[in-house]
């Protein structure tokens, strides 16, 4: 497995817990999403706006999320998305899921948290 | 200003992504214009801001999107479809399908309005109680009699009175039916219907009269002063609504009542009768051999009609071990007094009833397939309403919502058709059902529509919304797939088997009734003359004794009534055919005398000559009566067929003597006759004395000036209807001005008024069977015409590997002939599965007659295949080519 590939693997698996931790304080539309995704890990992950906005969908499918269009004077509306108590549950658990696995691979494989 | 939408909308289509649905594409359109607008931010130019954006969607897979959750409610805050929504939805879609929609609503209002005028009158004829006091604990009295296999015969008044003291009955009245002619001076002579009961009938009844103070309450029963309470009826139309009629005089039979009441309105107890006269007589001075009083009981308090009946089967027995003469193989039944008052309406109203019910469910059934074929090639408008955001709620919903439309739009329409037809119902009816008049659509009948549009409803929108859901999820839409999934075929097949199979049963019903009618109307009655007129007169002013007199009178009434124009024979009989005689005991000289306990029945006549001859009744051997019989004369007799097979000896039939104790029949009639010895001088051929469906009894006929009745039928035989009727209106003015003529009407017409309920039963059912059979062999047109368009594409392909198109035309067929079959199958279990319930209404055909199957799986099989027949010309003109082009 090549250093590129396993970091799509693990965006893949890690794209939920990064939406939710983000929308976990206040609401976000998508841009805002993808963008704070984008500077908060200064490049490295990265979504295109398919995968960001299907991710989006499936856990408002799921009901993690709700989405709600805002309308502002002068502005295109926007749909905003928000974390549910459903989504919160999912959060906490996901948090500690990684935190375990990160820890694991610190023992095992020598990867250290940044 | 960028038209960001306008991009993500063309990028969806090139890539593969075309319904994209319309949130995701705003979505996405914001997001560009973000991108953009941050990028010129930075200090991008336009074009530089433009391609970074670009580059973005480029980069992105679209038609992932679509695939990432097919089940969110993705119009959320765009169009959220409230039942008001749906329901307006509805209504348009039947603006733009006119015809689709009036087919819908005509046959679900056939269907309706048929269930809902049926309703109304088992609501109200069978349903609602009667008027009088607590009247589930009413039941009337009949006697039975194993021997003779009846179980309808009226009571001997010394037997009811041994009834009426079991403990069982709380009380219980009797009474027997003179016909009277009211002669009050200064009004019009008028037959009345009237009985004379004990004076306790209203008490039992718990009914009062509503004016005057009726019959004295706790007795006496009888009583020599005479007194009579009058119908509302009566009081209105003889005079008019007076309410000094209390105390006037009512004479008839030759004496003159008191009025001492006139009942409430509608009140005819026990059915259309005018005048109640208080019994003059004790009802135990007569004979336990006289069957000719009806009676109804109250139940005791805490007592059950099956005890009574227990109670009544012990008395019974031990009655016929003690009185062996008069009450051997007498028994005694109860009915209750509303099925006893309905008679054979309630059963078949109940078998009506049924009848409707299946036809509404056809109807039901052909509108769900209707609708069904249309939800199916919808699919695509459902297809683009789900990537439009529909969830499969809201397409159930949708659905529903068509449904709700259709049905309640039916249910009005066959609202209003139930309200304009009843009344014309009501008043069209050839028979007279008992409580008809009262039958009105009221509350329970809305409820009844109310909840049959409810359920059509669920049937309509869930039948085909289920099926196109669960389509609608996994069939890839943009594949422009033509095949329909296997559950929506097996769906459609089985909707339009079940209405075959209703339809097979509701024709096998209709065909066993007009088999029953046929089977009635072919009942030998042994009147050769169905055109004789008859008409019933009751001769009064002659004093209670004077016997002669009344014989004379007769006598001259018949004289004159031969000597009128067009008149050919003439003559009388207390009884017409078909109904029983007096039933009495009698010897035969020379055989050894019976014990007084087997002394042999037969039932007794008094004819005059000139009627066997005016009936058309064929004579076997000797002679009928003749002038030259009198009351002075030798006393003869003739007998039937029957009775001269059973007691005479062969080549006695005109040498016996017979002997006879009936010396008189209350006040109807007496036997002048000293001595009780007659000689049998004839044998006619038997004519019908008992109702249709009993058998014939042995029958003695007196002469009527030796054995004279107050009331004869006249039978007259002329050369036409008019002229007969002319002939008994003129002789009568002459010879006894002051008598009515009643009920004058041919024998046919007789006949046809006793066969007239399951004609009209008949009737009704072969229009339902009729209608069923076009809705069934519509929705067979229906599925074959969808079947072959369908399997265009097979077809095409077994025509090019070879296949004849008669080949295929005979596929399609036999498809139509199974259909024809398995529905026949299950109609006809349907039908014997409710054989109780039929054998009331059927008369010598049993619910599984053979011959009433084969007839309707003939028309069946006709009408299922004449459907087909289309579908499958259609199916044979399938070219190789065609099958290329329905891809």
């Amino acid at each position: 497995m090549s250093p590129r590939t396993a970091i799509d693997e693990a965006k893949k698996g890690s794209a939920e817990i990064l939406i939710l931790a983000l929308v976990e304080r206040r609401s976000l539309h998508g841009y805002e999403i993808g963008r704070q995704i984008e500077d908060q890990s200064a490049g490295t992950l990265r979504f295109t706006l398919a995968s960001l906005y299907a991710t989006l969908y499936r856990m408002e499918d799921r009901g993690w999320l709700r989405s709600r269009w805002v309308e502002k004077p002068g502005q295109r509306r926007r749909c905003h998305y928000r974390i549910t108590d459903e989504g919160r549950k999912i959060l906490a658990a996901q948090r500690a899921d990684w935190s375990r696995f990160i820890a694991a691979l610190g023992l095992v494989a020598g990867v250290k948290p940044a | 200003m960028i038209d960001w939408r306008a991009v993500v909308m063309r990028e969806a289509r090139a890539t593969g992504a075309a319904d994209l649905d319309d949130h995701t594409a705003e979505e996405l359109a914001t997001h560009l214009e973000d991108l953009y607008q941050a990028a010129r931010a930075r200090g991008a130019v336009d074009a530089e801001a433009r391609g970074e954006a670009l580059r973005a969607l480029r980069e992105s897979r679209l038609a992932m999107l679509k695939e990432s959750r097919p089940n969110l409610h993705r119009t959320r805050g765009l169009t959220r479809v409230s039942t008001w929504q749906s329901l307006r939805s509805g209504l348009r879609q039947f603006r733009t399908h006119r015809g689709f929609a009036l087919l819908a609503v005509l046959v679900l209002g056939l269907g309706t309005g048929a269930s809902a005028v049926v309703y109304t009158l088992v609501d109200g004829v069978v349903l609602r109680p009667l008027p009088y006091g607590e009247p589930d604990r009413l039941v009337s009295l009949w006697d039975t009699n194993v021997q003779r296999a009846v179980t309808h015969e009226p009571l001997s008044p010394v037997n009811f009175m041994d009834y009426r003291a079991l403990p069982v009955f709380m009380d219980a009245a009797a009474w027997w039916r003179p016909d009277v002619n009211l002669t009050d001076p200064g009004l019009d002579p008028v037959r009345v219907r009237a009985i004379e009961t004990g004076a306790n009938l209203f008490e039992v009844l718990r009914v009062r009269p509503q004016i005057g103070p009726g019959f004295p309450v706790g007795g006496p029963h009888f009583g020599g002063d005479l007194i009579a309470v009058i119908s509302d009826r009566l009081w209105r139309t003889r005079y008019g609504a007076n309410p000094g009629v209390i105390g006037k005089p009512l004479v008839f039979s030759g004496a003159s009542y008191t009025i001492v009441g006139v009942m409430p309105p509608r009140f005819d107890f026990p059915g259309e009768i005018d005048v109640w006269q208080r019994s003059r007589w004790d009802f135990h001075q007569h004979s336990r051999g006289a069957h000719f009083m009806e009676a109804v009981a109250r139940l005791a308090p805490g007592v059950s009609a099956e005890q009574a009946a227990t109670a009544l089967t012990t008395l019974a027995a031990r009655l016929e071990k003690d009185f062996p003469s008069t009450n051997r193989a007498w028994g005694t039944r109860l009915v209750p007094l509303l099925d006893e008052q309905l008679g054979y309406y309630r059963p078949a109203l109940i078998v009506l009833f049924g009848a409707v019910g299946l036809l509404m469910v056809i109807s039901c059934l052909n509108v769900a397939s209707l609708l069904l074929t249309r939800a199916l090639s919808r699919e695509r408008e459902m297809a683009v309403r789900t990537a439009l955001g529909a969830s499969p709620w809201h397409l159930v919903a949708q659905l529903l919502a068509e449904g709700t439309v259709l049905s309640l739009a039916g249910a009005a329409a066959g609202l209003v058709a139930a309200t304009f037809a009843l009344p014309v119902i009501v008043a069209h009816t050839p028979v007279p059902i008992p409580r008809l008049a009262e039958a009105a659509i009221n509350t329970r009948v809305l409820g009844f529509i109310f909840a049959s549009a409810m359920v059509t409803t669920l049937v309509f929108g869930l039948v085909p919304a289920l099926a196109t859901v669960r389509r609608t999820l996994t069939t890839d839409l943009k594949s422009g797939d033509r095949a329909v999934s296997r559950a929506s075929r097996t769906l459609y097949h089985a909707l339009v088997a079940g209405e075959v199979a209703l339809a097979g049963a509701l024709l096998v019903l209709s065909i066993l009734l007009v088999r029953t009618v046929q089977q009635m109307t072919e009942v030998p009655t042994g009147v050769g003359n169905p055109a004789v007129m008859t008409a019933s007169v009751q001769l009064s002013g002659r004093p209670d004794t004077d016997w002669a007199g009344v014989a004379a009178d007769h006598g001259a009434i018949l004289d004159r009534l031969r000597q009128q124009a067009g008149v050919r024979r003439a003559g009388a009989s207390n009884f017409l055919p078909l109904e029983a005689g007096w039933r009495g005991s009698f010897g035969i000289e020379g055989q050894p005398p019976a014990r007084e306990s087997e002394a042999p029945q037969a039932q007794h006549f008094s004819v005059t000559d000139g009627y066997f001859e005016s009936i058309g009744a064929r004579l076997v051997a000797g002679r009928t009566f003749t002038e030259r019989d009198t009351a002075t004369s030798t006393p003869v007799v003739v007998v039937n067929e029957l009775f001269a097979r059973r007691y005479l000896a062969a080549g006695q039939a005109t040498t016996a003597v017979l002997t006879t104790h009936m010396t008189q029949v209350g006040p109807l009639g007496r036997n002048l006759a000293a001595g009780g010895r007659f000689e049998v001088v004839g044998v006619v051929a038997d004519v019908k004395n008992m109702p249709l469906g009993q058998a014939n009894e042995p029958a003695v006929f007196f002469d009527a000036r030796q054995f004279p009745f107050r009331t004869m039928f006249l039978t007259v035989e002329a050369a036409d209807g008019p002229a007969a009727l002319a002939a008994l209106r003129e002789t009568l003015r002459a010879v006894a001005p002051g008598i009515p003529l009643t009920d004058a009407q041919t024998w046919d017409q007789r006949f046809r008024a006793r066969t007239a309920e399951p004609r009209m039963l008949m009737t009704v059912l072969l229009f339902f069977g009729a209608l069923a059979a076009i809705l069934a062999t519509l929705g067979v047109y229906g599925l074959f015409s969808w079947m072959v368009a369908l399997r265009r594409r097979e077809l095409a392909i077994r025509v090019t590997l070879g296949a004849r198109p008669r080949a295929i035309g005979i596929l399609v067929l036999r498809h139509g002939a199974l259909l024809a079959a398995a529905g026949l199958a299950v109609g006809w279990i349907l039908v014997r599965a409710s054989e109780r319930a039929l054998s009331r209404v059927l008369f010598s055909v049993s619910a599984g007659d053979v011959g009433a199957l084969t007839a309707a799986g003939v028309l069946l099989l006709a009408a299922c295949l004449g459907a087909c027949v289309p579908a499958a010309i259609r199916a044979m003109r399938v070219s190789p080519v065609d099958g290329l082009r329905a891809e």
